[in-house]
């Protein structure tokens, strides 16, 4: 029941990383902020956490001149079609939303961080205290509302919108083709599409934590595709093969005993 | 009790079968709550799949002393193959599949017995390692812990599987066979055509015990 698939784009080469996404989202998520620690750079905290559901990442690189330039990144949940998450939660805490989006039923997570393993982009974070996953759901309860979500709502630049997956991806393409150089799209021709897009300046090698070709991992294929219907597969075999046994060749029953000596006919 | 029934088992025999076999038919019936949606009612009966993840994890831990135990109590007995009287038993497939006039004589455990042990300790071992390592991922790398899951489903499909052949036939598929790990106690016949072997060697040691007879009288009686 897909009301209409969604797609937020995140034009990095607008980002000021003035960080209000930052910000909007711990204020409308009502996620607390933790001691943190100086460790040479802007960005902060240093890494996704289980209370920070998106963060603007700080990669310093060099130029042609040998002169230090900012590439900034809006890291957080990518809400891929062929979510690897979702497809391994035990529980089904992890679903995919009419919006095409991937949400997160804290109430079902067990805790077990197999999507932790499984994310290609490394998303989920684990709470020891409450003993779950937490991860950005794109504001789930807002664009049910018809809300943007809070993050793109803050965006003073422009860098952030949503809308329409093939609107807002022809709307990349469009930036793209204006930027010119290495600018390009990341993430409509990934896991068959991620509802979460970049415009990038450079090419995606450049950029901190962003793999090249993100992919579901073959651990995770051979694991549900594969072995888990052969687990079934397997065991009805046997099931089966145990009856047509017992029906056809029979039982390995023992010998009459021959303690009284008296052999019947044949 | 019947008099001339042969003791095929003691109780430590039985305790330690018993314990292992509880414990990994829990972590199966556990195991597949939380690896297929449409099983997730076991854990509903738990009280959630938090529950269930909390008796999973824990009756592992009951399995791993299990599996110790049957490893050192079995590993003469099941876990080596004889040649060539293993290989002789293999080629007639012990009579299982097709007529066999007369099957060749082996040890104790037959070689699709040492099979299913083999089986439960190597895929066991896989269990535990994967299984604790899955338990406490944060602390190895990713690219260990992926292949972790799919190593344990492995073993999951060839436990759970071999399960259904060793439930076959320690009960209707051979009969007589479950007694050897209720009572301990089993029929002379049975033993003749399940381990004929094994029950030359007691008779030859002297180790027989049948019920009703002191030990020194078993020569008589066939
Ligand atoms: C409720 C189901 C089960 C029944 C009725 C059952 C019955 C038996 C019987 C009768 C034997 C002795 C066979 C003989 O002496 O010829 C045996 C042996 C054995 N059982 Fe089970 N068992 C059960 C479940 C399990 C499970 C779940 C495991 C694995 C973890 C297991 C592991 C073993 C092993 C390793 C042996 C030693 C020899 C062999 O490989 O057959 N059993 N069982």
């Amino acid at each position: 029941m897909k009301k209409m698939e969604l797609v937020k784009l995140i034009d990095t080469t607008r980002c000021t990383a003035c960080r209000g996404c930052q910000v909007a989202c711990k204020q409308w998520n009502e996620l607390p902020g933790l001691k943190t620690k100086n460790w040479g750079s802007y960005q902060n905290p240093p890494d996704l956490q289980w209370n920070t559901w998106t963060l603007i990442r700080f990669n310093e690189v060099a130029d042609k001149d040998n002169r230090v330039k900012w590439l900034f990144r809006k890291d957080g949940c990518m809400h891929c079609t062929d979510a690897a998450c979702v497809k391994v939660c035990p529980s089904g805490a992890l679903y995919h939303t009419e919006y095409g989006t991937v949400g997160i039923h804290h109430e079902r997570c067990i805790g077990c961080k197999e999507c932790m393993a499984a994310c290609p982009f490394e998303i989920p974070k684990y709470d020891r205290d409450t003993d779950k996953v937490y991860k950005c759901d794109l504001c789930y309860s807002r664009i049910k509302d018809d809300q943007q979500p809070a993050c793109v709502k803050s965006c003073p630049t422009g860098a952030l919108s949503i809308g329409a997956k093939d609107a807002m991806i022809k709307k990349a393409y469009d930036r793209v083709k204006k930027l010119g150089g290495d600018a390009n799209v990341y993430g409509d021709q990934f896991v068959d599409g991620t509802h979460v897009i970049y415009v990038l300046q450079e090419k995606p090698e450049m950029y901190d934590h962003l793999p090249k070709h993100p992919r579901v991992p073959f651990s995770v294929v051979a694991w549900k595709d594969f072995l888990k219907p052969i687990s079934l597969l397997a065991a009805g075999g046997v099931l089966a093969g145990s009856f047509l046994h017992y029906i056809i060749h029979g039982p390995k029953t023992p010998d009459d005993i021959q303690e009284n000596k008296t052999q019947g006919g044949e | 009790m019947k008099k001339g029934m042969i003791q095929a088992t003691d109780a430590f025999e039985r305790i330690t079968h018993w314990l292992l076999a509880i414990s990994c038919l829990v972590l199966c019936i556990t195991g597949l709550g939380m690896m297929f949606h449409s099983f997730n009612f076991v854990g509903t009966m738990m009280g959630g799949l938090k529950s269930l993840k909390y008796v999973h994890n824990f009756t592992a831990l009951i399995f791993i002393v299990a599996l110790y135990m049957a490893v050192r109590m079995w590993w003469k007995e099941a876990g080596v193959f004889v040649l060539p009287e293993d290989l002789d038993w293999i080629k007639a497939a012990g009579g299982y599949l097709w007529h066999v006039d007369k099957v060749p004589e082996v040890g104790k455990y037959n070689p699709g017995q040492k099979a299913f042990f083999l089986v439960v300790a190597l895929c066991g071992s896989l269990m535990v390692v994967t299984g604790l390592i899955m338990w406490a991922p944060l602390i190895f790398p990713v690219w260990l812990v992926r292949w972790m899951y799919p190593l344990h489903a492995l073993g999951f499909v060839a436990i759970f599987s071999f399960f259904f052949v060793h439930l076959y036939l320690g009960t209707i598929g051979s009969p007589g066979s479950a007694p050897a790990m209720f009572s301990g106690w089993v029929t002379r016949a049975w033993l003749l055509k399940q381990h004929p072997k094994w029950l030359k060697e007691m008779e030859e040691h002297g180790t027989l015990v049948v019920y009703g007879e002191e030990k020194e009288s078993i020569e008589h009686g066939h």
